[in-house]
């Protein structure tokens, strides 16, 4: 069963009266996808997709792409203007309070409450979810202690540093043992410690069975982290698949990098069946090949027969970030 | 349907019925006073302001003891009662705690109500400093019909706090412009009352709904009210009437400016 299903999800946003007056959108990025003279900013642009149940989801984008948007309509701080958000199969507008009790939100901005404990502020919240007294005292303890905050549990959240606060907001988050997790940019601006702490913490929840839907500038976290990717540009979603299958899809040769201890003839490598092209860079050579597998098995045969020795193999693939700017900036459609 | 039972729960609606709400929005309102009552507007507006005012009213005046004690209280009640919901809204929209709220299994009414109870307390606490401090230094020259005037009390409570509610609807990020313009109305209405006087000496006084509570509060304590014989039934159903207008007002504006408050 899908933990989210998402149909002709759209977002318009009126501009203010301020705003008219002023001739511009509050986020200029969104300036660009007015539609004709009458002002309507088009946030997020009639998007579908799925996120299996027990799956990290990750949705990329640039700045202003609709992320946020998008992040705001699944959680129900904005109302769409358009189309479905089914949540285990229940839609969730017909009865957001049931909806938003098995989710838990880690916005982009930490908006923990400067003015309480980290220990009241998750109390605070469990109330808010309904867990009894004891129950809340005993589970914030547990995730104080887990994501390392418990030393400073009756600290105010406003003498928290950054990372302590990020913490404390993905505790607020699972206070309730969510069934669905949301991270807006969940690592960005963390010192590497907290991040790792994060990222670790992410994927043990996830193992135990919690969706994951998470938004990200960072690539790395998106390949490392997320089982799919969906990747938004302008409101619209222009590519969903895993990491393996995006980068796949923008590959656009196989190559493989040899390392040897001495010069190895270019012509030669060149008549080998399997190779397309051979580029000496530097000291090693750039080999494309028309299947990796078979290109590799026929240079290593090469190697062997003339008597040549392998420093290093690198086999070359595109890396998420080059795949997401061509994306982007190629437009390409899903 | 029978994923969607384990996932949401079996007695999942019941759960999320009306006193569970309810209970949320305790919570809401105890946040609100844990965290807002020492905020310096709160404190301005919500202290300083009545005692300052007390003082410019009444220095150099002769007034009646009753008159004293009532315009006291209707001044605390209705500055103490309208200083925090104001406040609350925009300072949680800046700070995106108000974001958090919503994310929550909270209605937007639950919230509202919340921050109502919170203002309902704050007033109601407040206000009966003047109360006792009368009953302390006048207690042998009047006569006080405590019951009526704890009523009142409530009664003017829950008005004025739905009035906050109303103050606090622009969809704004910055409290100081609500404040000001919360101020400006403020005062408007205290000068529409008649404080520290006797009612009828005050041409405008019905437009004004904290005219009804002194006048409860003027006949607790011994004096005759301003509206007949019935009076003191006319200021209760007065009262009720602002108190629920207010209420169904505020819930209509802050439906309308939700969403705004989002724009960021």
């Amino acid at each position: 069963m899908n933990a989210i299903v998402v149909r002709n999800l759209t977002k318009y946003f009126t501009p203010s009266k301020k705003e008219k007056k002023k001739g511009r959108a509050r986020n200029p990025s969104l300036e660009s996808r007015k539609q004709g003279n009458n002002s309507i900013i088009r946030a997020v642009d009639h998007i579908d997709f799925e996120v299996k149940n027990g799956e990290i989801f990750g949705f990329l984008g640039p700045n202003g792409a609709g992320k946020t948007t998008t992040i705001r309509m699944l959680t129900g701080i904005l109302k769409p203007t358009n189309g479905e958000i089914l949540i285990f199969g229940q839609n969730f507008w017909n009865n957001p309070i049931k909806a938003k009790q098995i989710m838990g939100h880690v916005p982009e901005e930490a908006n923990v409450y400067m003015d309480l404990t980290g220990l009241e502020n998750l109390s605070f919240i469990g109330e808010l979810y309904g867990i009894s007294k004891k129950e809340r005292i005993s589970r914030a303890e547990q995730l104080l202690k887990k994501f390392e905050l418990f030393e400073k549990r009756h600290l105010k959240s406003k003498k928290y540093s950054k990372g302590m606060k990020q913490r404390l907001l993905l505790c607020m988050a699972l206070m309730s043992n969510p069934k669905i997790l949301f991270l807006d940019e969940p690592t960005s601006g963390l010192d590497v410690q907290s991040s790792i702490i994060i990222k670790k913490l992410i994927k043990d929840y996830n193992k135990n069975g919690m969706t994951i839907f998470m938004t990200t500038h960072d690539m790395d976290v998106a390949n490392e982290m997320c089982d799919r990717i969906a990747i938004i540009n302008r409101g619209k979603l222009i590519g969903l698949d895993t990491p393996e299958n995006l980068k796949k899809l923008k590959q656009e040769y196989q190559a493989v990098d040899f390392y040897f201890t001495k010069e190895a003839k270019e012509s030669e490598l060149e008549n080998l069946s399997s190779v397309k092209e051979v580029r000496k860079i530097r000291d090693y050579y750039h080999i494309i090949v028309h299947d990796l597998n078979d290109g590799i098995c026929e240079i290593i045969e090469y190697i062997k027969s003339k008597n040549l020795k392998v420093k290093k193999i690198n086999t070359y693939e595109p890396h998420l970030e080059e795949v997401f700017l061509k994306m982007v900036n190629g437009g390409d459609d899903y | 349907m029978r994923i969607s039972k384990e996932v949401f729960g079996v007695k999942g609606s019941k759960k999320l019925g009306l006193t569970v709400q309810l209970r949320r929005a305790a919570a809401i309102a105890q946040k609100d006073l844990r965290i807002y009552y020492n905020k310096p507007p709160v404190i301005v507006q919500g202290i300083i302001f009545p005692v300052i005012l007390f003082f410019t009213f009444t220095i150099g005046r002769k007034i009646p003891t009753p008159l004293l004690i009532s315009g006291l209280m209707a001044m605390v009640i209705f500055l103490t009662a309208t200083s925090i919901g104001p406040f609350v809204f925009p300072w949680e929209t800046m700070r995106k705690t108000f974001e958090r709220l919503i994310t929550c299994p909270v209605s937007v009414k639950t919230i509202l109500f919340g921050s109502m109870l919170s203002s309902f307390l704050f007033g109601v606490i407040f206000s009966l400093v003047p109360l006792v401090l009368g009953i302390i230094f006048f207690s042998l020259q009047i006569t006080i019909n405590f019951l009526i005037i704890l009523i009142a009390m409530f009664l003017a409570a829950f008005v004025f706090s739905s009035f906050s509610l109303i103050l606090s609807a622009p969809p704004t990020d910055m409290p100081g412009n609500i404040m000001i313009f919360t101020l400006l109305l403020k005062f408007t209405i205290l000068f529409l009352s008649p404080l520290f006087m006797p009612i009828r000496d005050h041409p405008l006084a019905w437009i004004s709904p904290l005219t009804y509570f002194v006048d409860i509060v003027n006949v607790s304590l011994g004096l005759e009210s301003a509206f007949g014989h019935y009076g003191i039934l006319i200021d209760f159903a007065i009262l009720s009437f602002f108190g629920v207008f207010f209420l169904f007002l505020a819930f209509m504006l802050h439906k309308k400016t939700l969403q705004k408050r989002f724009r960021n």
